[in-house]
């Protein structure tokens, strides 16, 4: 409580002050200011700004994994949530390559579930090779016949069958909304497996898939199970819907169609002060 | 295919010291440690060069979570490297004169064969609770380290449940035990476990800082292996908060340097780690095990420290000196 009137005494006070936040249990950073590179606080949120990130572009050749926090820091806006502003560095998620920095602002909100990203990336990954390699992906799924399907992806010794690489990829993909979605302030995910994939053949342009996928979450550990429907057509956002059941049987569903709030043109409305 | 051929490699080296006993039977040997939940013996392996000198002892244990796979696969591996080297590697063989390593490969038995076995994504041991309706017990909350204070739940069907009270679980104690018998020795605490790319220092439970330097320097020789990035810090504030850790217990009662390592990687493909990212990861933790256990040697013999790093100063001067002549 006391730190609620400490705040108005300026910046340097609150950063002193930061360390005695971060003692009071789980709970978040009362404490507006600078966050140490390695807070986990600072990680996770720069996490959620990928996860939005992965979903948006869509692309299964272009999914970014996070690669060092930069810079970090928290604002408490009161009533509102607390709100992260953040630059990080990104690599490709398969092959761990640097492929950019980010900047990126993360509100996670005190009524609404998801958090609001905004995030503005470079990119130095050959996007002419991704949209190829998407493309070459979306041409062979169009041109089956016999929907494909998967199990365990990687199987248990970490193997991915190359012909069911960019279909994992696409899962990773619409796991990102998913996760995007789920994730608040401490509780973070990771996608962990393919348990099944099958493919829809559809009439349309876009390609099909029902999946099974296992997330891990953090700090509990728990892996939750859920079902992903994914519908896909390159240079378009993705659709998702999906349906979690967690260990306590709690059940969570919920859709997207790319055209959900949190632009990445809102990044230079922010004063360059709050990075 | 990797993680197989380290298997293999281990067999054949335990096998070549029975077969051939005069090799590395010397140096190596095998304990019992205790009996798993499933009644599996859990066994440690020594490795001491023989001499009239009372040796410090480093710990190090693999395999406590089930589905971090790439973590006994790293034990594996560390003492393949020492056996290899021991005879030829001058910093190998300078802090086996001073220090015996203990290694546990595998201490949930029980869980690592069932995610062999059964369920991939198992991480606790397989005692039954509630009448065998409920199982397992999150071996690294289970310590006597603030115990069930926080970072975990009473529920046996959570993935962190602490247990029905601290060293509940026959694994902890057999542990637990040892360490304690010993812990006037014991300088060098490691634990080792996946994923996340962490070095991490105590505590878990409270924010309290029980940091020396060394844990930096670890991840420097690590990265210089294969680029690696490893971020390091105090558990309770880069990772999350949790109590009863073997970690947070053995800095607790007194071992001066207490580490958890979460190998590779950072999420991408997590617990599931692919087959040729195996030997790459171990050969940079490895890296960084090395420094530890050189700089708890240095430490605690200056000593034997001497003529390695005489020898060094020496060098150092004459091209120096030679350098300042041309």
């Amino acid at each position: 409580m006391q730190r609620r009137s400490a705040a108005r005494l300026g910046p340097l006070l609150l950063l002193l002050l930061l360390p005695l936040a971060w003692g009071e249990g789980p709970s978040p950073p009362r404490a507006d200011g600078e966050l140490q590179v390695s807070n986990r606080l600072a990680g996770q949120a720069a996490r959620v700004a990928l996860h939005y990130l992965n979903y948006r572009t869509g692309s299964p050749s272009a999914l970014r994994a996070l690669g060092q926090v930069r810079k970090a820091t928290v604002k408490t806006i009161p009533g509102i949530g607390h709100k992260y502003y953040l630059q990080f560095t990104t690599e490709d998620y398969k092959s761990s390559q640097n492929v950019g920095t980010c900047l990126a602002t993360v509100l996670y909100l005190k009524r609404k579930p998801r958090p609001a990203v905004n995030i503005n990336c470079t990119y130095t990954k050959d996007q002419k090779q991704t949209r190829e390699d998407d493309y070459s992906f979306y041409k062979k799924m169009r041109q089956q016949t016999k929907p494909i399907t998967g199990n365990d992806i990687p199987d248990s010794y970490g193997n991915i069958e190359p012909a069911l690489e960019p279909a994992w990829a696409l899962a990773v993909a619409g796991s990102s909304y998913l996760m995007w979605e789920k994730s608040t302030e401490n509780l973070g995910y990771f996608m962990a497996q393919v348990k099944n994939v099958k493919q829809w053949i559809t009439k349309d342009d876009s390609i099909d898939f029902d999946y099974s996928v296992v997330l891990h979450e953090i700090p509990t550990q728990e892996m939750i199970s859920c079902h992903l429907r994914v519908i896909w057509t390159p240079g378009h956002p993705l659709k998702v819907k999906y349906f979690c059941l967690s260990e306590n049987q709690r059940s969570e569903s919920g859709e997207g169609s790319g055209t959900e709030s949190g632009s990445t043109n809102g990044i230079f409305n922010e004063e360059e002060a709050n990075f | 295919m990797h993680l197989a051929i380290v298997l293999l490699w281990t067999l054949f080296i335990l096998v070549e010291h029975d077969l051939f006993p005069h090799s590395n039977s010397e140096l190596v040997t095998q304990h019992y440690l205790g009996m798993t939940y499933e009644n599996r013996p859990m066994y440690y392996l020594k490795i001491s060069q023989p001499s009239n000198k009372a040796k410090k002892i480093i710990w190090m244990d693999c395999g406590i979570h089930a589905r971090e796979w790439i973590s006994p696969a790293f034990c594996q591996w560390f003492v393949k490297e020492i056996l290899q080297n021991y005879k030829t590697d001058p910093k190998i063989k300078s802090f086996l004169q001073n220090l015996d390593i203990y290694i546990l490969p595998v201490l949930n038995i029980d869980g690592y064969i069932y995610s062999w076995t059964t369920e991939r994504l198992w991480r606790k041991s397989r005692s039954a609770h509630i009448n065998g309706t409920c199982f397992g017990t999150d071996l690294n909350r289970n310590f006597n380290g603030s115990w069930g204070s926080i970072g975990v739940s009473h529920n046996c069907s959570s993935l962190i449940f602490c247990g029905t009270g601290p060293e509940s679980e026959p694994e902890t104690k057999a542990v637990a035990r040892f360490i304690e018998k010993r812990k006037s020795d014991v300088l060098c605490f490691l634990t080792i476990h996946s994923y996340g790319q962490y070095i991490l220092t105590p505590y878990g439970y409270k924010t309290d800082l029980a940091s020396n330097h060394q844990d930096l320097k670890a991840a420097v020789a690590l990265k210089e292996k294969h680029g690696t990035n490893f971020t390091v810090g105090p558990t309770s504030l880069i990772l999350y908060k949790n109590s009863g850790s073997s970690r947070d217990w053995a800095h607790m009662i007194g071992i001066p340097f207490s580490y958890t390592f979460e190998l590779r990687d950072k999420g991408a493909y997590g617990f599931i780690l692919p087959p040729d990212q195996i030997q790459p990861t171990c050969e940079e933790t490895t890296a960084a095990v090395m420094t530890i256990i050189e700089y708890v040697n240095q430490k605690h013999f200056p000593n034997s420290a001497v003529a390695v790093t005489s020898g060094s100063l020496w060098l150092g001067l004459s091209v120096l000196f030679t350098w300042t002549l041309s």
